[in-house]
């Protein structure tokens, strides 16, 4: 079980809402996903597509927690804001910290991360936020009551797979609470070797939006994820510089 | 009564109440949040609550997001 605060759920695959060519679309990919958990992000409603809120059809689905990110922030004060929004609308208080005041790179803001971090742990948030694969921040994220925090594989979007590997095992290595990859990954290859490596959950979102079939990209991603963490618990054998064979090098035929 | 709604000047009609707003708007109250102002109004305090001539709203709603 993967515990979130005090939430505890079975998948350990959280997918994000955006980029979806439709809402029917991202309903089924969740579906497939066999997701618990998805993120969503807060804007200004448009009345000439009053249709376009995902409230509804995200209602529909069962045993779906939803968790408001505060993308668009470019502070702390303008995350905490979203947040008590997105708290306000969802009824949950799961949020992911997110703000990235560079459209180019959106490459999270450490510090903002960690002021709105610290203050809505404090006010009682299930607070997970999406940061640089940095263990220093981590470590500090946890002491200020974070419930996991997020680590990017890669920049948001970029498909760029799990390029911060070494510096995201060094966080998994002090952490005691869980370590979730979010961001950056394309192939459900990268959520094994994720999971392997000791993370607890990842965050996909584009790879399976842009997938040519999104739902069979979500459960493949979702199989990803199943596959790395149980080959985890399996342990995995350790690695050798020579060949080891697997046979005992005697005894052979005709001697 | 003279709005801005969404960073667009707008003309409330109503009693201006947010209720009457969002009925105005075609937005679904349970599916809003809301500032006026910056601040936020809670739903809770949606009853309770008069917009001014000349208030700054912000109506708003869950999208697609990572």
């Amino acid at each position: 079980m993967l515990t979130l605060g005090n939430i505890e759920f079975k998948s350990r695959l959280i997918l994000g809402t955006g980029k979806f060519s439709d809402t029917e679309t991202m309903v089924k990919a969740i579906e497939a996903s066999g997701t618990e958990l998805v993120t969503v992000a807060l804007r200004r409603f448009n009345r000439d597509k009053p249709d376009d809120d995902l409230c509804a059809p995200l209602a529909r689905l069962k045993g779906i927690t939803l968790m408001p990110n505060t993308s668009g922030a470019m502070n702390a004060k303008e995350a905490i804001r979203a947040a008590q929004l997105g708290r306000e609308l969802s009824g949950s208080s799961f949020v992911k910290v997110e703000i990235h005041p560079n459209p180019h790179h959106l490459m999270p803001d450490a510090i903002e991360t960690y002021l709105a971090a610290k203050e809505l742990a404090a006010d009682g948030f299930i607070v997970l936020p999406y940061i640089p694969a940095d263990p220093v921040l981590a470590k500090k994220l946890e002491d200020v009551g974070c419930a996991a925090v997020m680590p990017l594989g890669a920049a948001i979007g970029s498909g760029g797979g799990l390029s911060t590997a070494e510096m995201i095992k060094l966080i998994i290595r002090d952490s005691n609470i869980p370590v979730i990859v979010d961001a950056g990954l394309r192939a459900p290859s990268e959520a094994a070797r994720a999971m392997e490596m000791g993370c607890d959950a990842c965050l996909v979102n584009s790879a399976i939006a842009a997938a040519r079939d999104p739902s069979a990209m979500a459960k493949a991603f979702a199989l990803g994820v199943e596959t790395g963490f149980a080959a985890r618990q399996a342990g995995l054998m350790p690695k050798s510089e020579i060949a080891v064979a697997s046979s005992p090098l005697t005894s052979f035929l005709g001697k | 009564m003279f709005l801005t709604v969404n960073e667009e000047n707008y003309v409330h009609s109503g009693d201006g109440t947010i209720g009457a707003l969002l009925a105005e708007l075609g937005a679904k109250p349970e599916h809003s949040a809301l500032t006026v102002n910056r601040d936020i109004v809670f739903s809770k305090d949606w009853k309770s609550f008069k917009l001014n001539d000349g208030d700054t709203v912000e109506v708003l709603t869950f999208v697609g997001g990572g």
